[in-house]
């Protein structure tokens, strides 16, 4: 009668299932008016129902996410969300108002800032972790403040004397906190790659916008009349190699992080290819253009879809791992605040 | 409507519904069986056999197609397809309900894109200027006197300004004119007027900066032909400080800067277009508006005091001219190409439309008025005035600098 009564090898105790397909259901056709029906209410009420629209959009791309015919569900609440947007809009506010007029003030404000990060880090991601679930469990993340201060702020250092070819190091570290902090039914994640398995990644990454840089700069030199009108040109091989080397990172370390990721028995299978995330990239980017934003509905569901086609869930061992725990209530500050300021810590 | 009723209480009463039932300890689904009767729901599989009130029961906001889940109220919870069943039953959320309703019509969606188009199209070229006015114009003007000091300062420690070479007698002659030009405007305590020797970048300009100093340059005083050409200048000046265009500038750029990172916050997670450029669009065609606007203020306060706005008119021209020569001095200009393809971006209105407004503002106006004597630039200057070498780089821009 429906997909959800197919044959469930978790309903098996102790198994060894060949792994299950991750499958995104979303379809253009049906978030195209989801999508512009909260734009609108959002845009009438001044941002206020802009909440409401989060948990909305949220809740479209959970519930049609499934793995093994159970979608996930996305739980935040609207209010919580709306009391840390006005938080964030707050301090955005202090922000904007030192910016312009107390410029003097600006590196205190900035000081504060950096002190407050981290906060916002762990918290938005502990809201998020908590608010989602799978199969009547939450997941959940317990990294604090100073395992954060490491991971992002002390770990940087390592730059200064690797003269920034510690990077790699640094960004590994920080996925580290991240994945060994989540957990699902009281399974803490863990994470085995290595530095130097970033460093590879990065590396190609950063010859790509080197040779792009040389050949703009051959480009510009080589032009007759040489002048700041035809600076343009050179700026193509540029943004090329910058979608190329933004898609290779994305995919590879994507591959990379969840390949080595584990969640009690459960293992994951990421197969994205650089290539092909290039071209949806562009694809995205000229059909949004061309479509005065209009297309940005199918382009976000695509990208989902290619996203979700691509991962594979691998099961091994017992069941009895997973254990429900009481769900606890996070405020939704931090990852309002981390959102507001456009903070990419997804995995 | 009875029928309608009454056929769903007949469902309800008679139908089955396959479920799985999640115990919320065990990430394992197990099928189940829910039973409906009259005001209860009865659970039957492997290890459940339990019966539920309809108010004990909570179902999930429906979204797009997707299964939906109904919450008991023992922690567990049962998946099952999207039915009209289900609306039945107490929701989760009231507000989404209707939200729902909206998202799944298309006349709505539609609507909304119309409604969109209008409120952003009006929004930017009524709404946001408005509004901007509206604040800056209860700001105090001293409110922006540091961020004006604190600029001018960056310019001078930078060596972009040097200590003004003009003769002391031609600074004071404008100084004057300038006094008696604002000397009935309610902000002409605020005005206050520099001279600078600019660096060869910089050139002939003339700047407003916040809180209401105006720089000129000596290379700008060296291309006018007349005192009365630098008062069209000044007041073309006072007019920015007038109307607040810093502050407005600054309110209007960031809260477009705001709302399209909004409006393309889904967009710019999915593609690789820098959100930025819109933005940076949208604020050109605001800067030209505030010249036009500055402009007129300075016709009418030139005209007030008895100058002629031909005077504004000729040296744009000259500007413009000594730009052109400038660059075909470089070999920039190229048959056809009149000028920068990308003058449209440029923040000043293309200079022939601002000559032409001032031409027809002249009208009714004599040449031989106010400020039409010619500079006395004493020994050498005065000989080869005509050929004076402007070394701007970018000569032709009058403005407010923010």
């Amino acid at each position: 009668m429906s997909a959800n009564l197919k044959p469930n090898p978790f309903l098996a105790s102790s198994t060894t299932s060949p792994g299950m397909k991750l499958v995104f259901r979303g379809t253009a056709r049906e978030y195209f008016p989801i999508w512009i029906v909260n734009l609108c209410l959002s845009l009438a009420t001044f941002g206020i129902y802009s909440a409401w629209a989060k948990v909305r959009k949220k809740r479209y791309f959970y519930s049609h996410t499934t793995l093994d015919g159970t979608p996930f569900q996305y739980l935040g609440q609207p209010l919580p969300i709306l009391k840390g947007r006005i938080i964030a809009a707050i301090l955005l506010g202090i922000y904007w108002i030192t910016s312009q007029f107390f410029v003097s003030v600006l590196p205190w404000v900035l000081l504060v800032g950096f002190l407050l990060l981290p906060w916002v880090v762990v918290r938005a991601a502990a809201f998020n972790a908590r608010y989602s679930a799978y199969r009547n469990l939450t997941f959940d993340f317990d990294g604090n403040y100073w395992g954060a201060v490491k991971a992002f702020y002390l770990w940087a250092l390592i730059m200064i004397p690797t003269l920034g070819l510690g990077f790699s190091w640094w960004q590994q570290r920080i996925k580290r906190f991240m994945v060994e902090h989540y957990s699902f039914g009281g399974e803490r994640g863990t994470f085995s790659a290595t530095g130097g398995q970033f460093f590879k990644i990065y590396f190609l990454a950063g010859v790509l916008m080197i040779v792009a840089g040389l050949i703009a700069t051959g480009i510009m030199f080589s032009m007759p009349a040489f002048s700041l009108r035809y600076a343009w040109i050179g700026a193509i091989p540029i943004y090329a190699a910058y979608v190329l080397a933004y898609a290779l990172t994305r995919a590879r370390l994507g591959n990379l992080v969840w390949n080595n990721t584990t969640l009690g028995p459960l293992r994951f299978h990421s197969t994205l290819k650089a290539r092909t995330l290039a071209a949806l990239y562009f694809g995205n980017a000229l059909a949004i253009i061309f479509s005065a934003g209009l297309l940005t509905p199918w382009a976000v569901i695509r990208t989902m879809k290619y996203r979700a086609d691509n991962m594979e869930v691998l099961f091994e061992g017992e069941l009895d791992d997973f254990i429900g725990g009481g769900r606890t209530a996070v405020q939704a500050t931090g990852a309002e605040v981390g959102e507001f300021f456009d903070f990419d810590i997804s995995l | 409507m009875n029928m309608a009723t009454a056929a769903t209480k007949t469902t309800m009463a008679n139908s089955n519904m396959q479920v799985l039932y999640f115990d919320g300890q065990k990430p394992v689904g197990q099928p189940a069986t829910l039973i409906w009767s009259e005001r209860t729901a009865k659970l039957i599989g492997q290890q459940a056999d339990q019966q539920y009130v309809f108010n004990q029961l909570r179902v999930s906001p429906r979204v797009g197609s997707a299964d939906r889940f109904i919450a008991l109220p023992d922690g567990g919870q049962l998946q099952c397809p999207d039915q009209t069943l289900l609306n039945k039953l107490p929701q989760e959320s009231k507000t989404e309900d209707l939200v729902a309703w909206l998202e799944r019509r298309w006349d709505i969606a539609i609507g909304c894109v119309a409604a969109m188009a209008a409120c952003l199209i009006s929004g930017y070229f009524y709404g946001l200027p408005a509004a901007a006015e509206y604040v800056a114009l209860r700001v105090p003007l001293s409110y922006e006197v540091r961020i004006g000091e604190q600029g001018l300062k960056i310019l001078d420690d930078q060596a972009w300004f040097q200590a003004s070479q003009l003769p002391p007698e031609m600074r004071q002659r404008i100084s004057d004119d300038f006094k008696n030009l604002v000397a009935d405007l309610p902000i002409r305590k605020d005005l206050h007027l520099e001279f600078r020797h600019a660096s060869p970048f910089i050139g002939a300009n003339a700047f407003a900066l916040p809180g209401g100093t105006i720089v000129i340059t000596d290379q700008m005083v060296e291309l006018t032909n007349s005192p009365g050409e630098v008062s069209a200048i000044l007041a073309h000046e006072v007019g920015h400080v007038e109307m607040r265009h810093t502050l407005r500038h600054i309110l209007q750029d960031s809260a477009a800067a705001l709302i399209a990172a909004t409006l393309t916050a889904d967009a710019a997670s999915m593609t690789l277009v820098v959100t930025g450029l819109p933005t940076l669009l949208l604020q050109a065609s605001y800067s030209r508006q505030f010249e036009s606007d500055a402009d007129e203020f300075a016709f009418k306060l030139l005209k007030k005091h008895g100058y002629t706005p031909a005077l504004f008119a000729n040296i744009m021209e000259r500007l413009e001219n000594e730009k052109h020569a400038k660059s075909e001095k470089k070999g920039l200009e190229q048959e056809g190409l009149e000028s920068d393809p990308l003058s449209f971006l440029s923040s000043h209105p293309v200079t022939r439309e601002r000559v032409a407004r001032a031409r027809a503002a002249a009208i009714g106006t004599e040449l031989s008025t106010q400020g039409n004597d010619a500079w006395d630039w004493g020994e050498d200057k005065n000989s080869d005035k005509d050929e004076v070498e402007v070394e701007g780089e970018d000569t032709g821009t009058i403005g407010i600098l923010k």
